[in-house]
């Protein structure tokens, strides 16, 4: 009676340790890692169609891979995004449980799930990953339960299917977004997987002892989670975070938060200062606050188009914002032709749909939102936005879009990666109404020095 | 013996069963209200002329307008028979090529129902829901095939940065459509590799080409089937070599070299301006290796060289002059004024020498801008891009594909009044571009790259061509006719081929 509540209580300890981590792994990427989450939700397109599902799934690592991707569409919210990795990460370790009795020992089963966590700090590291370690792991504990009995005719059979689900893990198939990366810590975490339950094995006699048995699990665990912690701690890429926080506001349009922001810590990173620049100028505080903030040049103001996925989402919003639609067209495209694996983007789907929208071009407008509507969390919006297409009235009376076709250039010319002053003249001269465009024209000669031109600006203004 | 009869009528009956299942046969509607008018089908293969080996011509209703369609396609020998499941009709390839069989030189007659969506207003004078029967069509069945192969880029119509991309090869008499090469097989960088122009002798593939730029560049060449990488960067050209064109007999390929630059537009639906500040011919000997100059007028832009096919004469672009106050000034302002007009050399073989340069077609005194000769496979039929102004009509709204009889050419420049060119209004789009143009190895079939669906998507048209007359283009035939809606990506450079690319991606991988 006795053993069997010690028993007990060892056991609700041990669910009880799996609980914190799985909690610990929550909090994380809720509290301290959101914006990681809906980076990786950017960088891909989950749809629900048959012809992607199965230029996926029909490479080895495909079934991964494609779990992978699905997970990642709910990354939209970071607190379902952070449930889903908690889940995971926990499932990891559970599994690890089931293949061998760790005893003593119990603090290492953790060791593949906290390795998996610190593969998931990179922003570039892919949630498939994650999958092709627990599908590993299913694998192995259903081979290991299965009876001894046809058990070498199963693993000839399991093989292959593990080897097409999970994918060649020595050439990392599609677990990082870098193709030239080696996933060092997934692997880590994947041999893990497979030599701890074979070293806690050979030692069962020691670990499986009763003796202090409680005591050593309280202190494996302790000391896994301490060191794996410091890990966690020293690698996590809280600058990274703040970066991609700005981003995700200036992509939901949060004018007010990023003012809060602003306030509180004073950006100094390209993006953060671009993304402050652009919320003063929406609430029409640009140039009289200019100076009270970091800037960074007229790159601050207006960043040259680089060719990277990152940098031109929050500039392309500037250009967007501005009426610049062309210009955002092109930026927000190059972005989404500069994912390193090749996918696609909601958030760039979504923009290229309005700009082709707000231009007119109703056809390539329509090829997006067609995409669009095979998602998960963007079809209403596509369904709702397909319904303007061609409807002149409704878009000339839509605030966000009526607005930009009338702050659109009236006269082309050419542009190429930098803008001009001569680019925000034309916008402000050719439409005064658009005060973003005088925002960004007083604070482009405030910065540059021209006080000839900004005195001109503003007698023009006055003169109205 | 006859223990084994009874099981093989019944594995018989089930392999009918299960591939008759396979295409769906429905009953044409009992009653319906007469649309007078044509079915909207997509693509629109209404009246078309087309090779009597092609793909089925699948099509569909618009999905927002109709709920179901039936088609019903009546051969020449009486023989009809129906398809539709929901918008789209999709033709079985055996069934349908048994129709082409007996339509040769003939038509094939297609009558269209359309199902209406409750409560969708329709096209024509029609009222709402229930089955309409629209206007029959035909389709005339030439008796003269179409080249067995084409192959293409597919790639996102991009900027600068650009994606996955892949050279495909598509079988035009059914819907397989396999890999030639891609850009992700040999490159290992970031920085990616872009893959293009390529290129092949006499529409056959043991000799071929393509290039790689950026990471592990280079041009891939394909002589006699052994295939090699090469840098054609040489110290008296100013880029390795770009826009290729093979000697018919020769192994020997002109290329363009350019100094290629890219600007955007800001408010014009043109939206990307490709154009080079400087372009050059040479000219590659395979066998030793070995590149020199055809043409490097310091001043003027030479570029898209085209052989005739008896490799006598080579065909090319090249820039007029511009005026005199406007040299000195920025290209991205005089751009628009880049006019090119076409000249041809001879060429003599034996000595690999070419002749005094003619002016064939003088485009720009009717302002306009040529690029991407083509001569028909008789040697009597001139095609090519024009637009007003510039190199790369595929972004150009205005390009469209002109025609001359060769016949006209005696010495004295063309010019648009004076070449009575062909009549291509059924082939060419009305305000979209039309772009490179090609002919089929028989000469009866035109092909080009047109942006008239969506204006920003590329899509390959082809168009009957015979004894000057040109038929009603129709669009490249899909399995599923949705296709060319949902697809992302731009078909670049059409060429047709005689056969496939017998040499798989990681062979040409090897290379690199």
């Amino acid at each position: 009676m006795k053993g069997s509540l010690f028993r007990c209580s060892l056991f609700t300890i041990k669910a009880l340790y799996t609980l914190l981590f799985g909690v610990a792994v929550f909090l994380f990427f809720g509290l301290a890692y959101p914006h990681h989450l809906h980076y990786q939700e950017q960088y891909q397109l989950f749809l629900f169609d048959s012809t992607y599902v199965w230029e996926i799934i029909r490479l080895p690592g495909g079934v991964a891979d494609l779990l992978g991707r699905f997970c990642t569409q709910f990354f939209l919210f970071a607190w379902v995004g952070a449930a889903i990795v908690a889940v995971l990460l926990v499932v990891v370790q559970l599994l690890m449980l089931r293949l061998v009795s760790f005893g003593r020992l119990f603090g290492l089963s953790f060791v593949p799930s906290f390795l998996l966590w610190l593969f998931l700090l990179d922003e570039n590291a892919l949630l498939g990953g994650v999958w092709a370690v627990l599908l590993t792991l299913l694998a192995i504990w259903s081979l290991v339960h299965h009876p001894p009995k046809g058990r070498g005719f199963v693993i000839l059979v399991t093989i292959p299917i593990l080897y097409w689900m999970v994918g060649p893990a020595w050439n990392g198939s599609h677990y990082h977004r870098y193709p030239t990366v080696v996933p060092v810590l997934l692997y880590a975490a994947w041999l893990s997987a497979i030599i701890l339950p074979l070293a806690v094995h050979a030692c069962k006699k020691w670990a499986n002892d009763t003796r202090f048995s409680t005591l050593f699990s309280h202190l494996s665990f302790l000391l896994v989670a301490f060191c794996m912690g410091l890990l966690l701690w020293k690698n996590a890429n809280f600058k990274a975070e703040r970066v991609m926080q700005y981003d995700f506001m200036a992509r939901h349009q949060q004018w007010n938060r990023i003012l809060s922001t602003i306030k509180a810590e004073k950006p100094n990173n390209q993006i953060g200062v671009t993304v402050q620049n652009l919320a003063l100028a929406m609430r029409g505080m640009l140039a009289d606050h200019l100076f009270e903030y970091h800037q960074n040049g007229i790159a601050g103001l207006l960043p040259d188009v680089e060719r990277d996925a990152t940098s031109p989402l929050p500039t392309s919003e500037v250009f967007y914002q501005l009426g610049m639609v062309y210009v955002a067209q092109r930026t927000v495209f190059e972005a989404q032709e500069a994912i390193l694996d090749f996918q696609k983007s909601g958030r760039c789907y979504k923009r290229l749909a309005q700009t082709n929208l707000i231009i007119g071009h109703y056809e390539v407008a329509r090829k997006y939102l067609t995409a669009l509507q095979k998602t998960l969390f963007y079809r209403e919006w596509a369904k709702e936005t397909m319904s303007l297409l061609g409807n002149e009235e409704a878009i000339a009376k839509h605030p966000e879009y009526g607005r930009l076709r009338q702050w659109a250039y009236a006269e082309d010319f050419y542009f190429s990666d930098h803008v001009t002053p001569e680019m925000l003249e034309d916008l402000f001269f050719s439409n005064t109404d658009n005060r973003l465009a005088f925002e960004y024209l007083k604070a482009y000669y405030m910065l540059t020095g021209d006080r000839k031109r900004y005195t001109n600006l503003l007698l023009h203004s006055v003169s109205r | 013996m006859k223990r084994h009869i009874r099981p093989y009528f019944l594995f018989q009956a089930a392999v009918s069963l299960l591939l008759s299942s396979c295409a769906h046969h429905p009953d044409v509607p009992a009653s319906s209200r007469e649309a007078k008018c044509l079915p909207a089908i997509f693509p629109d293969y209404c009246d078309v002329t087309v090779p009597c080996n092609i793909a089925p011509l699948n099509f569909m209703l618009p999905a927002d307008q109709y709920e179901e369609c039936v088609a019903r396609l009546t051969t020449p020998d009486g023989r009809q028979q129906t398809y539709g499941e929901g918008v789209k009709v999709q033709i079985p390839e055996s069934e349908w090529h048994a129709m082409l069989d007996v339509s040769k030189g003939k038509n094939i007659k297609v009558e269209v129902w359309g199902k209406a969506t409750n409560g969708q207003a329709k096209s024509g004078n029609e009222e709402k829901g229930g089955w309409m029967s629209f206007n029959p069509f035909e389709i005339h069945v030439a008796e003269q095939p179409i080249d067995e192969y084409l192959s293409y880029r597919l790639i996102e119509p991009s900027y600068i940065v650009y994606d996955y991309m892949e050279i495909a090869q598509r079988n035009l008499t059914s819907f397989e459509e396999t890999q030639v090469f891609n850009n992700k097989v040999s490159c290992d960088d970031p920085k990616g590799q872009c893959i293009n122009c390529h290129s092949y002798q006499n529409y056959k593939t043991d000799n071929m080409l393509f290039h790689a730029r950026v990471t592990r560049g280079g041009t891939i060449i394909v002589n006699d089937g052994k295939v090699s990488k090469v840098d054609l960067k040489r110290d008296n050209t100013i880029s390795a070599g770009v826009y290729p064109a093979w000697h018919p007999a020769a192994k020997l390929v002109t290329f363009s070299t350019n100094l290629t630059h890219q600007v955007f537009h800001t408010a014009h639906p043109n939206k990307v301006e490709v154009f080079d500040t400087a372009s050059d011919l040479i000219l590659y000997d395979v066998a030793k290796d070995s590149v020199s100059i055809i043409s490097n007028d310091p001043d003027l832009l030479e570029v898209f060289p085209s052989w005739s096919p008896d490799g006598k004469y080579l065909y090319y672009c090249k820039s007029v002059p511009l005026p005199e106050e406007m040299r000195d000034k920025d290209i991205r302002t005089t751009y628009p004024k880049v006019q090119y007009n076409l000249y041809r050399r001879s060429f003599e073989i034996s000595s690999q020498s070419f002749g005094e340069e003619e002016l064939v077609y003088d485009a720009a005194s009717a302002d306009k801008s040529v690029t991407l000769p083509r001569i028909s496979p008789d040697g009597h039929y001139l095609l090519f891009a024009e637009g007003r102004y510039g190199c790369f009509h595929i972004w150009h709204h205005d390009a469209d594909i002109v025609c001359i009889p060769m016949d006209q050419y005696t010495g004295d420049a063309l010019t648009a009044e004076t070449s009575s060119p062909i009549d291509l209004t059924l082939f060419n789009s009305e305000g979209h571009s039309d772009s490179y143009p090609t002919w089929s190895s028989n000469g009866h079939w035109i092909m080009c790259a047109s942006r008239r669906d969506d204006d920003n998507f590329s899509r390959v048209y082809f168009a009957y061509f015979n004894n000057g007359k040109v038929e009603k283009a129709f669009l490249l035939p899909q399995e599923d006719p949705e296709m060319h809606v949902t697809l992302l990506k731009s078909y670049n450079r059409p060429e047709f081929m005689v056969e496939p690319v017998k040499i798989s991606a990681g062979e040409f991988a090897r290379v690199f």
